[in-house]
């Protein structure tokens, strides 16, 4: 009897298993959403070969002047990729707990902010970069917790608050940057005083690119993230919460503590991405006056990762080399816009997953009754 | 995992095969070939992008069928996007790389002193290292916009009206925009000394919808006229002023960089552009692609006023009067005669008493 069954595990039908693998389903759509990008590209009578090669030069460096390899394309997609997987990790971790973490954008915003601030106002030390990161989670967990906290304690709407939080923290920062700083602080047309030297985040690798030490707090945060969710007593109850509130405090779990907790941990994250994105990518005292928009694509990269720390690194990663690629294939006669509409079917065709388990429920059914039949 | 290792390396080949066959469409080594790179607005935001592109389009004569091979728009999604596009754009086949605002400074800075062979260049800034593939086109935008004020000014005194209000609406505050609102007041000025001035900085190139919102409540407290100086924000000013006028009232809007007579128009042969504050970004363009065609190329920087047509304003509207019209030209020959000089920085016109304190306006 016991072999039996053991032999049917193994002859499980493919469609079976891609309709109850949420990765599968996740890489079929991405080929999806590509196949209708060159679909797209041949209608309007543009060759597909540049948007593959820009896609290759951003992921592998091949190509440049000379056609030959050129790895600055390769570390400076890395890098794009981070804020996308740290603002991915922000929404997913809020959506594990059962909350709609709408405003990554506004835990980015004052996060960077944050980082802009320690950068600027204090004398330079040695390691100043990593008291900026501190600084960046901290403010970034600070913005999400007051949410978590109005959320568990009044009842008031993630989504809404989060919003609104996002514009507070988007005209707060040219607000505080022109006004509030000390006076010697305030430098040219649109920026502040330089960032100090020591403030900024060592580039390694890769010659002639971006790509710098704030990656390797990215795959920190991915760990920390997966370590959290499925290792600890607190990450039991934060997914306990998300699953069923009610359930998880009738057996005891602080549920209001850790709607509050939930939040703040994932502001940090979409705040330490607004710190790499300064110190490690911009480099320069920019006064940011409008969003950049991470946040919100953590949504998708969210979605596409299924919130679990590996999935959000693969798609974050996916999401970097698209916008990498971006500015690659302009160059080459490629209209910009596919890119956004890859992207954006990409997401569509994520939903699809919840009606792939309704197909997945019909043919157990089915299964089911054929077996009653016999 | 060797099925793995095996479709990893197949889709290495397939990428190469498909890198290999795009990089030989690309002849043609006898023209300039130019990119133009620009924030996430791109060449549609009916002003400052668009001029330079103009330019572009004025220097091949080919309206656009060239685009993609001998010339093409990148834009940048985020500002994180700059350096790395400004890399891309010098990696690829371009003889020159044109960038435009002051907020592309410091990573031109930086890529310029990266690839010293690819020539680059910039419009509005003047302050960056001075090195031999950049040239730095700088305006003197304070005369155009002179203009704009005494035009707007003598046309409130025709319409009778006796205590007009006069608003300025700007996009980043900066010295680039300081000389747009220093000149605006100083020309208003020169016609109602005491007129009250009250200005708006939207702090975003690409928010319309603030900008409306600015200009709403302005007009709604008594301002005849809003000069916006805000990139493609100031669309906003110009939709809020075209529904004022609907609505009956007699207030206007000046636009900027380009003519944007087009954008104002509300009815048959009616706009509510009074006129608009021209700063000819193509002559730029025009002039850098030029010298790198007839390799007469030197780096530093370019200065564009009214001795060289570089600044002016638009007498499109019909309905701006003659004597509007001719006040302002009297402005105009007093400036290039030297008469007249127009100040640059808010604190010069606060030292003079014709800008009033706490105005937006800030300077470097």
């Amino acid at each position: 009897m016991v072999k039996r069954l053991e032999k049917k595990k193994e002859k499980v039908p493919f469609v079976d298993w891609f309709l109850s693998s949420n990765g599968a389903t996740s890489v079929a759509v991405v080929i999806l959403g590509f196949l209708a990008g060159v679909i797209l590209l041949l209608c309007i009578g543009k060759s597909p070969a540049g948007l593959f090669k820009a896609i290759g030069q951003s992921m592998f460096g091949k190509a440049g002047k000379n056609g030959g390899w050129n790895l600055r394309t390769v570390g400076d997609t890395l890098m794009f990729s981070v804020p996308y997987v740290l603002c991915g990790l922000s929404m997913a971790f809020a959506n594990r707990v059962g909350l709609f973490n709408i405003g990554a954008e506004g835990q980015y915003t004052i996060g960077m902010l944050a980082a802009h601030i320690v950068a600027v106002c204090i004398p330079a030390f040695p390691g100043q970069w990593l008291l900026c990161i501190l600084v960046a989670l901290l403010a970034g967990s600070i913005w999400g917790g007051i949410v978590g906290f109005l959320k568990a304690r009044y009842k008031v709407s993630e989504v809404v608050a989060t919003i609104m939080l996002n514009y507070v923290a988007l005209y707060l920062y040219p607000l505080i940057c022109l006004y509030l700083l000390p006076e010697a602080t305030v430098n040219k047309s649109g920026r502040t005083a330089d960032l100090a030297e020591t403030s900024l985040l060592a580039k390694v690798l890769f010659d002639g690119s971006n790509f710098n030490i704030g990656f390797i707090f990215m795959i920190l945060a991915v760990i920390v993230f997966w370590f959290i969710m499925e290792k600890t007593r607190l990450g039991f109850g934060l997914r306990a919460t998300g699953f069923n509130k009610d359930a998880a405090r009738c057996s005891g779990i602080n549920d209001t503590g850790n709607i509050t907790l939930a939040m703040a941990i994932s502001g940090a994250f979409a705040g330490m991405a607004g710190a790499i994105i300064l110190l490690g990518s911009v480099r320069y005292s920019k006064i940011l006056t409008g969003q950049d928009n991470y946040g919100f694509m953590g949504i998708a990269v969210a979605l596409v990762g299924n919130s679990k720390a590996l999935g959000c690194l693969l798609a974050g990663y996916l999401f970097g080399v698209l916008k990498s690629a971006y500015s690659i294939m302009q160059g080459m006669g490629i209209p910009k816009e596919v890119v956004n509409i890859i992207q954006g079917l990409i997401v569509i065709f994520i939903s699809f997953r919840s009606g792939l388990g309704l197909i997945r429920d019909r043919r157990a059914k089915v299964k089911v009754r054929k077996e009653a039949d016999k | 995992m060797k099925k793995t290792l095996a479709i990893v390396l197949m889709v290495l080949c397939v990428f190469s095969a498909f890198a290999q066959g795009a990089a030989e469409g690309t002849a043609k080594d006898d023209q300039v070939k130019v990119v133009l790179l620009t924030d996430a607005t791109g060449i549609d935001d009916k002003s400052f992008n668009a001029a330079a592109w103009r330019g572009i389009l004025a220097f091949y004569g080919d309206e656009g069928a060239g685009r993609g091979t001998l010339y093409e728009n990148i834009t940048a999604q985020t500002s994180d996007d700059y350096v790395p596009n400004l890399k891309n754009a010098a990696e690829a086949d371009w003889d020159l790389v044109i960038t435009t605002g002051f907020t592309w400074g410091d990573a031109v800075t930086e890529v310029a002193a990266l690839y010293p062979d690819q020539k680059f260049i910039i419009v509005d800034v003047d302050y960056l290292p001075k090195t031999d593939n950049l040239i730095q086109y700088i305006y003197e935008e304070e005369q155009g916009s002179y203009l704009v004020g005494v035009a707007a000014a003598t046309q409130a005194k025709l319409d009778g009206i006796a205590n007009p209000k006069f608003g300025f609406v700007g996009g980043v505050a900066g010295a680039t925009i300081t000389k747009f609102e220093i000149g605006y007041i100083e020309g208003v000025k020169s016609v109602f000394p005491d007129a009250e001035i009250v200005d708006y900085y939207v702090n975003n190139w690409g928010d319309p919808a603030s900008a409306k919102t600015a200009a709403k409540s302005m007009y709604d407290s008594g301002v005849y006229c809003i000069f916006a100086a805000a990139g493609g924000s100031g669309l906003g000013v110009i939709n809020q002023a075209k529904e004022e006028r609907l609505a009956g009232k007699n207030v206007w809007a000046i636009g900027v960089d380009s003519d944007q007579y087009e954008d104002g128009v509300y009815a048959e042969g009616k706009s509510a552009v009074l006129t608009s504050m021209i700063k000819v970004v193509e002559n730029s363009t025009l002039d850098a692609l030029t010298k790198v065609k007839e390799g007469t190329w030197k780096g530093g920087v370019v200065t564009q006023n009214m001795a060289n047509e570089g600044v002016g304003y638009a007498t499109t509207n019909s309905e701006l009067k003659a004597e509007a019209k001719a006040a302002a030209d009297a402005a105009k020959a007093d400036i290039l005669s030297g008469k007249l000089v127009v100040d640059k920085t808010y604190a010069a016109a606060k030292a003079k008493g014709v800008a009033p304190a706490g105005l937006g306006a800030i300077d470097d």
